[in-house]
């Protein structure tokens, strides 16, 4: 019974430490903003999450999406935008604003929309 | 230490492109045996540190150690034969991440540390005879800087992907 307490507590204790929020939303500003850029590295499914880099401006822009399965389920599928396209991308970038890395919500190519994460837009 | 020119060249072999035409699952899945090797290693040599340390005095060590040191190595090549496929996926993303430079080298530690106590002549004769107060205090030793390297090691590779 007490171990089970002191591992109750201890597990409490971890969750409320922010260092254990999940990959990073928790270091992302809360405010949406949106990029325009042409394509430098097109979509990949591989890793824990799917992740493409667009240039903005003068800036290479590292897009982190939804873990793989999720994203290709909103149809963002390997391949489908070429490298050199223009796209219109919705998210949450890095409070730090030194580095260009956004947690992706939305990305538009011409006329075709995917919502990565319909329920953050 | 520069370590681009590694990441680069292992995030282009083989196994990268291999690893990465697997599908959306590939990775979680290599990621669950990583985590089933570590459980493996870290459980197995948690009761045999403990033990060396002293805890379960009533349970001679030389039935402990055999069951745990196999248990160990096998958890250890789990985790190694899924840990470099996973970091051949996207090698390059880990280029500054400084959880991995803690990784590596706790590990490397622990290694040379299980190499240093395999070495003792209380590991190589607690089987065939009681041990003496000081070859207990030497393996005693070798435990707590084991237990300290592998939670080092694991702990900065939790960390990894929170950087």
């Amino acid at each position: 019974m007490r171990a089970m307490l002191s591992a109750g507590l201890l597990m409490s204790a971890l969750i409320v430490s922010p260092a254990f929020a999940h990959h990073g939303w928790g270091g992302q500003e809360e405010a949406i903003t949106t990029l325009n850029g042409t394509v430098v590295q097109g979509v990949s499914l591989a890793g824990p999450h799917a992740t493409m880099k667009i240039k903005a401006g003068n800036d290479v822009w590292d897009l982190t999406l939804a873990p793989p399965f999720r994203t290709e389920r909103a149809g963002l599928k390997e391949g489908l935008i070429p490298v050199g396209a223009t796209v219109t991308v919705r998210g949450n970038r890095n409070s730090d604003h030194n580095r260009h890395e956004m947690k992706t919500i939305y990305v538009k190519h011409g006329s075709t929309e995917y919502h990565v994460y319909p329920d953050r837009e | 230490m520069n370590l681009a020119p590694f990441f680069t060249w292992l995030e282009h072999s083989p196994l990268g492109e291999f690893i990465r035409s697997l599908g959306v699952w590939s990775y979680g899945v290599i990621n669950l045996v990583h985590i089933l090797g570590i459980m493996l290693l870290f459980g197995s040599i948690l009761i045999l540190d403990l033990r060396m340390l002293g805890a379960w005095r009533q349970v001679p060590l030389a039935v402990l150690s055999r069951p745990t040191t196999t248990m160990a190595q096998i958890g250890f090549i789990l985790a190694v034969c899924s840990g470099l496929p996973m970091l051949s996926v996207k090698t390059t993303d880990y280029i500054g991440n400084p959880f991995l430079l803690i990784k590596f080298p706790a590990i490397a530690l622990a290694l040379v540390n299980v190499w240093l106590v395999h070495r003792t002549i209380a590991w190589r004769e607690h089987r065939e005879r009681e041990l003496l107060p000081a070859e207990n205090r030497r393996l005693a030793q070798g435990a707590a800087l084991s237990l300290t390297f592998w939670l080092t090691a694991i702990t900065s590779g939790r960390m990894i992907g929170y950087w």
